[in-house]
């Protein structure tokens, strides 16, 4: 925000806030601190509790976690998770700003609209509403990109669907319908940088690579970092994408791929909801801890 | 005197970077404005066109198509108005009128939760953004805690917590939990901290406006774009939620459309073998499906108005 | 005093370390608030109904769910009788593995309330949960008479049954038979093999004689169901209500994986779904033989591959040549379970009872072949009236309902997922089932350790 207000008063800003009671502040958050409490908190504690405690509600230390991870699908969940989520991480950030920015600097105000439209359209598609999509789209014998599938040597929808394509598959998937959302987020963000500001790059004669590299992308930052820290928790949490293909391919791929898959299958298959709490647990510090670190290096949560 | 150096620091990667891109690289040539797209760019965009715009097509015309012609014509073949006329009728005559009754629900669940995120997440977001205030950072923290956590062990005490309310089978099972959008929060905090500049609400606040007013007179005009994209994320998470009321709710006739597509999946022999013969075609999934993200991109549409560029620019140029 | 240079890295640092107490701290004070508000649920189902107490038996409103197939019949039900006041909900009746009815039934354990009088469910291993959480009411103890579940197919009632209490009664049956096109074999000179070996002789001769056309396929997840149950291979030999025999490496099993390899390297066996579209585009109307359950008929050949009437026929399912034990797999077949917790076990019970064995619903509108013999006749005659099939399909469907192998039960863990997730990937890539068969064996153990079951494997 900043930076755009002084780029417009040029000069150091002499405002000062008015003295600010904490009283007001309390009156805006009260109703949302009631549902976060409610449907926040409260699970989430109920959850952690979960974790330490036995079925018949002792104190049961690590031992869920220990249970969690001597299951045969543990450490492969872990690797998986890992994998895809390198790739799912590069390519959301790197093609979400990077469409934001392509599309914000098409002249034609109408395109951009349309295309972010366009764009936008599979985020709608969430869930059991895809299922049918990939099970057509990744077959060869029917699908609209056969022609793709057949070039990388697929005949088969066994084929697309083998173990060592699924981080790839998954990452499509997700960045397939998760994309569009963010584009809009960071083109909304773009906008919010002032125009003049832009142009006196471009008199400078900053070029379009420079003037994303040094002027909007570093504006875009808290935006990035909110974005990466949902997509990296989002991508430990893998469930929908895997779900889906389980689905679509009756099984084949994409069961008890990921961890929160784990989680699910011992809450509601194995009726043990401690050591699917253990896991959600671990899952919540990983993405904690990486939470965390953006949060230090970007000073996301100053108001200023 | 927090205050001071605010402005000055968070500007700094700012004014680095404006000073030093004309400093280091001069490009005269480039001054000039170039109108013309450029052809990787547009190479680029159209290849994501394509990439995103191809399966959505292909299921709008898989409505079109008989099961047969599914499998057996061109995948991106129209196939005939009788064709979608059947599929029309057989998707309507689903359990009575199912479909519009799963349609119902979502709307009102997605349309009350609507209401109320954005009655309790814009000022919440404008407060943890312009307001310093005991606990603000502890809010901050336990609200991206809550985020981080994955769903799948709390929707055990989400259901014991509704009960304990006799809340199960109320509509407001749903809606409540919907109403908690901390994402929305989130997204308000980073646009009144990054877009909205301070002074405009000192000013007012200098000029006799009560803390209410303030966020009233002077921020809520600035929120349009944040009021929009908040709004719009919150529908389409609660139109798009499955798991939530496929757990809470007692009756099939409470069910949204997304339980309700479920529903019709698990009838397609292809997704389900044991189903038998009184079966769902595919091409009803498929209408059913458009039906269902149909209100989606109209609300998308809707909001994109408010997305608009220059809204903010041209309320604080001087 | 809150620093605000956010791009400098040692001040960021400072301030992480203290956002990382905060977190710690506000989640210390937050166990604290849980700790008071934990109400003590009592571990919801912990203890088996050993003695059945039923409920307090109040009446009020029959809350049956069934899955969307079995709408008609909880319809039709409350048409005939009026003066039941019936809810009827609609599920997904647990199909892809989707466990509503165990979710909410361990929620409702925990709550301690919102069971549902009557469920119907697609799986038949629900009785290995249901009967631990108390879900399930025992029906051989004073509910039904003997009279009537001595109707039911010869141990059609097996997946229901725990330590010989009966806990759900069989909807459907799904027997594997031989299908095969009439018309092309008589057009072609073959004889139906009764025999394993002649299946496997008459899958190489058409391999050469009539390249592209199959004999069988091995491309869906019940695969194994079909063949190797059949063959009375002890992949899954469910012992006792926590206990698993497991043995995929056994003579019975290597003999058929071998048979299956041999007719999938020729191309007689397909690896595609049958529910696949490549399998609909470009197997379909190349259909000589289908070892497949008794719903391949209406729901496959008539249903999706709009086979022309008049060419379907069904044999009983090929045995190995010297075996005087003719044995048959399954495929699926649904239950209904009655609730414990019914605070209407009279009209509950009268429900299921019509349920399962009224010609009405399972003779006349069931799309499956009834489980309750008497029920299958009057619909095995509504098929044949039909005159869509080539010959009388009642006599080896009926034989069959009665020659399902016992030796393959149904445990909590899901044979067919895991058969998807193993060895499907496997044979898609080339591999042999024979080669296969150890892997398959370690991850049905694995499933079944972590599903808590004692497991052995001689």
């Amino acid at each position: 925000m900043s930076a755009a207000t002084t780029s417009r008063a040029g000069a150091p800003r002499t405002a000062r806030r008015a003295p600010w009671p904490g009283r007001a502040g309390h009156g805006f958050v009260a109703a949302y601190v009631l549902l976060l409490i409610a449907f926040g908190v409260v699970p989430t504690v109920y959850a952690l509790y979960f974790a330490f405690t036995s079925v018949d509600n002792r104190f049961s230390g690590l031992s869920n976690f220990a249970t969690a991870a001597r299951d045969f699908r543990y450490l492969p969940a872990v690797g998986h998770v890992a994998l895809y989520l390198v790739f799912w991480l590069a390519s959301l950030v790197v093609f979400v700003v990077a469409l934001a920015l392509l599309l914000h600097r098409l002249s034609a105000r109408g395109v951009s609209k349309a295309l972010r439209f366009l764009y936008y359209i599979p985020g709608a598609l969430a869930g059991a509403a895809s299922v049918m999509v990939w099970l057509f789209l990744l077959d060869p014998t029917v699908s609209p990109a056969s022609f793709l599938l057949r070039a990388l040597g697929y005949d088969t929808f066994g084929q697309v669907v083998a173990p060592g394509h699924l981080p790839i598959l998954f990452t499509l998937i997700a960045f397939w319908t998760g994309a569009g959302g963010w584009i809009v987020v960071m083109f909304g963000a773009l906008n919010n940088i002032p125009h003049d500001i832009i142009e006196a790059a471009r008199i400078d004669g900053a070029g379009a690579w420079q003037t994303a590299r040094r002027i909007q992308i570093p504006l875009l930052r808290k935006w990035i970092v909110y974005m990466t820290i949902l997509a990296f928790a989002g991508g430990t949490q893998l469930f929908v994408e895997p779900q889906l293909l389980a689905q679509a391919s009756v099984g084949v791929a994409g069961r008890d791929y990921s961890l929160n898959q784990l989680s699910y299958d011992f809450a509601f298959q194995n009726n043990d909801v401690n050591t699917a709490a253990a896991i959600s647990v671990e899952l919540l510090v990983i993405g904690l801890v990486v939470a965390a670190l953006f949060v230090a290096r970007s000073g996301f949560f100053d108001a200023d | 005197m927090p205050t001071d150096t605010r402005g000055g620091a968070a500007t700094a990667p700012f004014a680095a970077a404006a000073g030093s891109a004309p400093a280091d690289r001069v490009h005269p040539r480039r001054a000039a404005p170039r109108r013309l797209p450029n052809p990787l760019a547009a190479a680029v965009l159209a290849l994501f066109l394509v990439f995103f715009v191809l399966p959505v097509l292909w299921l709008v015309l898989a409505a079109t198509k008989s099961d047969d012609q599914l499998v057996h014509g061109n995948p991106l073949s129209f196939g005939s108005w009788h064709a979608l006329r059947a599929n029309w009728d057989a998707l309507t005559g689903y359990q009575g009128d199912a479909i519009f009754q799963w349609l119902r629900n979502s709307a009102l669940y997605s349309f009350f939760a609507l209401v109320i995120t954005l009655c309790v997440a814009i000022p919440a977001g404008y407060a943890l953004a312009m307001t310093e205030f005991r606990g603000r950072r502890t809010l901050l923290i336990a609200t991206l805690v809550v985020m981080l956590m994955p769903n799948a062990t709390l929707v055990v005490p989400l259901f014991l917590e509704i009960n304990a309310v006799h809340l199960i089978g109320s509509m407001w099972s749903i809606i409540l939990p919907y109403s908690f959008y901390p994402f929305g929060v989130y997204l308000t905090y980073i646009y009144f901290n990054t877009a909205v500049p301070r002074d405009l609400l000192d000013a007012a606040r200098l000029d006799g406006c009560s803390e209410f007013g303030t966020f009233r007179r002077v921020a809520l005009p600035l929120a349009a774009p944040i009021v929009a994209l908040v709004g719009f994320f919150s529908f389409v998470a609660n139109w798009t939620n499955y798991f939530l009321p496929y757990v809470l709710l007692p009756q099939s006739d409470q069910f949204p459309v997304q339980v309700g597509l479920g529903t019709l999946l698990d009838d397609v022999p292809q997704f389900n073998p044991t189903v038998g013969t009184l079966a769902v075609q595919r091409p009803e999934l498929a209408l059913a499906t458009l039906l269902a993200i149909t209100p989606v991109l109209v609300v998308f549409l809707f909001s994109q108005r408010y997305l608009v560029a220059g809204m903010l620019a041209g309320s604080t140029k001087d | 005093m809150k620093a605000k240079f956010s791009a400098v890295g040692a001040v960021a640092r400072g301030r992480g370390r203290r956002a990382g107490v905060l977190a710690a701290g506000s989640v210390l004070a937050l166990a604290a608030v849980a700790a008071c508000g934990g109400n003590g649920n009592s571990g919801g189902g912990s203890g088996a109904a050993n003695g059945f107490k039923p409920a307090a038996q109040t009446g009020g409103t029959l809350t049956v769910w069934v899955d969307s197939t079995r709408l008609a019949a909880a319809q039709l039900y409350q048409k005939q009788h009026p003066e039941v006041k019936m809810d009827i909900v609609t599920y997904d009746g647990d199909a892809n593995g989707s466990n509503y009815l165990q979710t909410k039934v361990s929620l409702f354990n925990r709550t301690r309330g919102g069971w549902p009088d009557v469920v119907f469910s697609s799986q038949n291993n629900e009785t290995s949960w249901a009967v631990p959480a108390g879900f399930t009411a025992p029906l051989n103890k004073g509910l039904i008479p003997q009279s009537t579940l001595a109707g039911w197919a010869t141990g059609a009632n097996d997946p229901c049954t725990v330590n010989g209490t009966l806990y759900c009664l069989r909807n459907d049956l799904s027997q594997t038979v031989l299908w095969y096109n009439q018309k092309l074999m008589k057009q072609w000179a073959y004889q139906v093999p009764t025999t394993w070996e002649q299946y496997q002789a008459l899958g190489q001769k058409v391999a050469t004689e009539h390249p592209g056309y199959l004999v069988g396929d091995a491309g869906d997840t019940f695969a194994p169901e079909i063949y190797l149950w059949a063959g009375k291979c002890g992949a899954n030999q469910i012992t006792g209500p926590k206990a698993v025999t497991v043995n995929t490496t056994s003579a019975n099993c290597t003999k058929m994986a071998t048979l299956l390899d041999t007719l999938i390297k020729n191309k007689t066996i397909s690896l595609s779904s049958v529910f696949s579209s490549d399998f609909d585009k470009n197997n379909a109307d190349k259909i000589l033989m289908l070892p497949g359950p008794a719903w391949y008929g209406g729901a496959l050949f008539q249903g999706t591959f709009k086979t022309p009437a008049g060419q379907v026929a069904v044999a009983p399912m090929p045995q190995w040549s010297g075996d005087t034990t003719p044995s048959v797999g399954n495929v699926g077949g649904g239950t209904w379970l009655l609730s414990a917790h019914s605070a209407d076990l009279k009209a509950a019970t009268a429900f299921l009872t019509w349920v399962t064995t009224a010609d009405d619903y399972q003779g006349k509108l069931a799309p499956g072949y009834p489980a309750f013999a008497a029920a299958a006749k009057t619909w095995l005659a509504g098929q044949a009236s039909s005159g869509y099939y080539a010959g009388d399909i009642a006599a080896p469907l009926q034989a069959a309902a009665n020659q399902v192998w016992s030796g393959w039960g149904y445990g909590q863990f899901s044979q067919e997922a895991i058969w998807a997730a193993t060895v499907s990937p496997g044979l898609n890539a080339g591999k042999s089932l024979v080669s296969l068969l150890p892997a398959w064996q370690s991850a049905i153990v694995n499933y079944a350790h972590s599903d808590g079951y004692q497991v052995s494997t001689s």
